[in-house]
């Protein structure tokens, strides 16, 4: 890790844990590190963020595959957990890049693209609210409110239940909350044409394409 | 065990087989895959996309059965798994059909087991697979299928509203809009003169109740037609999949057990992937009681299976199952490329002849991967069917099919990553007189005298 200020071996363990997805060596790695007084912000943002990043990355050239990209995902989630921990006792709050409540929209039972973006999303230091697969309109905006997200991300495979992806933009702006979120969507079945016709804030065909779309946006809506 | 008690059984099973969150189920299926892999010595070499090996299609079921007994299947609702044994899972495959009447009257035809190199030509069960339709133009798309000589089913479409509104699954516009399609379907065979032929599926249809919404014989479909059940990726089930299996069994029909296995996904690479189908589709036989299954290997980033993997995974799960069972099963091209382009026919052209000659019938063809609505049409799906055929009677073997897929491979590969989308069904023809019009017309000329330049003999084709 070049200009990193953690010992390279402390570093190096963590990274090879991640690498591999090895949760408990990633656990073990990390609860090592924060009783050598690491501080728990360069472990994410020195280690963790920069290793899933490149997970990421070798999984979109297909130098991996699926089953690769959960395991560090996980891995890297129970190390996060353990680190929001430590900062929670130490009196501060973990930072995250933005909050994204993420699910496939009611009908929809086809979660794979789902898990890609928020296995990215989490490589890249947000926090992702992931509800799953089949889920109502009105529960993407509760969950929303309840965690104070910044991004609401709708995800829909099969033309038949796109119209999903219009019922959280229609309640969004019934409820008189658009423009407190972002509203992305994606998925086999969406388009830009379909995302513009609902007034959705962005679309991505693609889990790379997601997370960029997301920075781009949190930066917009953070300048405005 | 009588189907019904194993229906029950399932169920049961279902609700007390061991709890576990899905990651650790998909985690486990990933290192069991690579585990099974090695241990059965299952290779993949992307200069032999379709190997001649007895001895590996073997192992290669032998690694799939394991898998399913070791794994078993998924449930989603319940997070249970539902496991069954060897002899539970070869009883079921014993039970399977390996001979099926699809449609009805002048117009059945019958479906067979294929074997290695059959000298029997596969069907061409076929149609818009699933794919987006606009109602604009579903009635003529639906008629152009039907009417190809080399067509002997079709399968509707999805499509995306009714009378203008988009479609919600679960609610009772996606009854409104599987009875109207369906109703469609059958329109489309009789203007073509072929009342009696066999419709696979509703595709419209998302949930068990769409599904279900289509059974009446009169005006939808009958029990000589067919519906999906599908599975998650993977080995994944439900409780809305799994109830529409007793409700078409009561009515008669096939069930055709949808199988979408990822390459690059949970499987892996081609050689875990060609496990994992094999285990999916003893999933079928078990779980969904399929009187046919329908293999739909799916590229994790380019929604395709026209590149070597996926031709690797077709030629080695069909060679296993074709060798190892009796059963009646399909697979379905599924290119980047859309309608319109000659890119999409090499696509189909070199699907379909390692399809032809590793014991499947056939299913398809998926355009633009699925995504880009009415980007698909009866040409290039017929013309499937006339490959399959001209490489059954010009005795195209393993090696032969292998030499052909990879001469095809560098004519398309290239759009992998920058698909040529085609044109829309309206633009491709004439939708009055539904013909195909000259330029689509001049590409499969052209696509049928590369592939005969290749070693395939045709017989009279639609548009020559």
């Amino acid at each position: 890790m070049n200009g990193s200020s953690l010992p390279k071996e402390i570093a190096d363990n963590l990274i090879n844990a991640l690498k591999l997805g090895d949760k408990e060596a990633a656990v073990i790695a990390t609860q090592h590190a924060l009783d050598q007084g690491i501080k728990p912000l360069s472990l994410v943002q020195e280690v963790i963020v920069p290793t899933l990043t490149e997970v990421g990355k070798r999984f979109e050239d297909l130098d991996i595959f699926l089953p690769e990209l959960i395991a560090a995902g996980e891995a890297g989630n129970a190390c996060t957990a353990l680190i929001e921990q430590a900062i929670l006792k130490s009196g501060s709050q973990m930072q995250s890049e933005g909050t994204v409540v993420i699910g496939t929209v009611k009908g929809d039972i086809h979660d794979i693209g789902k898990n890609i973006v928020t296995s990215l999303l989490k490589a890249h230091g947000y926090k992702v609210i992931d509800l799953g697969r089949d889920i109502p309109a009105a529960r993407f905006i509760d969950e929303a409110e309840a965690n104070h997200a910044d991004v609401i991300a709708a995800s829909a495979l099969m033309s038949i239940t796109r119209a999903g992806c219009r019922d959280v933009a229609d309640l969004l702006r019934d409820r008189g909350l658009k423009d407190k979120y972002l509203f992305i969507v994606g998925g086999g079945s969406i388009t830009q044409e379909y995302s513009d016709e609902i007034c959705a804030n962005g679309f991505s065909e693609t889990g790379s394409g997601a997370v960029e779309l997301v920075k781009s946006l949190m930066v917009n809506k953070r300048g405005a | 065990m009588y189907s019904n008690d194993r229906l029950l059984e399932i169920f049961q099973r279902s609700r007390s087989g061991k709890y576990m969150k899905e990651v650790e189920f998909d985690l486990l299926l990933a290192r069991r895959v690579q585990e099974l892999v090695k241990e059965y010595n299952i290779t993949f070499d992307p200069n032999n996309v379709c190997p001649a090996d007895d001895g590996m299609a073997d192992r290669v079921f032998e690694a799939g059965l394991k898998l399913f007994m070791d794994v078993g299947a998924y449930h989603l609702d319940t997070e249970r798994v539902i496991k069954f044994s060897r002899e539970e899972i070869l009883e079921a495959l014993r039970k399977a059909p390996d001979t099926l009447h699809l449609g009805e009257g002048r117009d059945m035809v019958i479906a067979r087991h294929r074997n290695i190199e059959d000298p029997n030509p596969p069907l061409n069960l076929t149609g818009p697979a699933g794919q987006p339709c606009s109602e604009e133009h579903y009635l003529e798309l639906m008629i152009s299928y039907a009417q190809e000589p080399y067509v002997h089913a079709i399968e509707s479409g999805a499509t995306l509203t009714y009378n203008g509104y988009d479609i919600v699954a679960g609610t009772l516009m996606e009854v409104k809009a599987v009875q109207r399609d369906a109703a469609t379907a059958r329109e489309a065979i009789r203007r073509v003169g072929k009342p009696g032929m066999h419709i696979g599926d509703a595709a419209t249809g998302m949930t068990a109740i769409g599904k279900m919404a289509a059974s009446e014989p009169i005006n939808l479909l009958r029990p000589c037609d067919g519906r999906l059940v599908a599975q998650m990726c993977e080995m994944k089930v439900n409780d809305d999949q799994l109830i529409r299996v007793p409700h078409l069994i009561n009515y008669g029909s096939h069930i055709i057990n949808l199988m979408t296995p990822l390459t690059g996904g949970i499987g892996g690479g081609p050689a875990g992937v060609a496990v994992v189908s094999v285990a999916e589709t003893l999933l079928g036989v078990v779980c969904y009681f399929a009187t046919y299954h329908y293999l739909s290997i799916t590229h994790i980033k380019w929604t395709n299976n026209s590149d070597p993997w996926g031709m690797y995974v077709l030629a080695m799960t069909g060679q296993a199952m074709a060798r190892n069972t009796h059963i009646v099963w399909t697979d379905d091209p599924f290119c980047v490329n859309g309608a319109g382009t000659l890119e999409n026919l090499y696509e189909v052209a070199g699907h379909a002849i390692i399809g032809a000659v590793c014991g499947y019938q056939q299913h398809g063809v998926g355009s633009t991967g699925g995504n880009i609505v009415d980007h698909h049409t009866g040409l290039e799906a017929g013309w499937q069917g006339e490959v399959g055929i001209a490489t059954t009677l010009s005795g195209i073997t393993r090696e032969k099919a292998n030499e052909i897929a990879l001469k095809l491979l560098p004519l398309y590969k290239d759009t992998f990553n920058n698909p040529k989308l085609g044109q829309p069904f309206h633009e491709l023809y004439n939708t009055q007189t539904i013909t195909p019009k000259q330029e689509w017309q001049d590409c499969y000329r052209r696509a049928k005298e590369t592939l005969s330049k290749l070693g395939l003999t045709f017989t009279h084709g639609p548009y020559d």
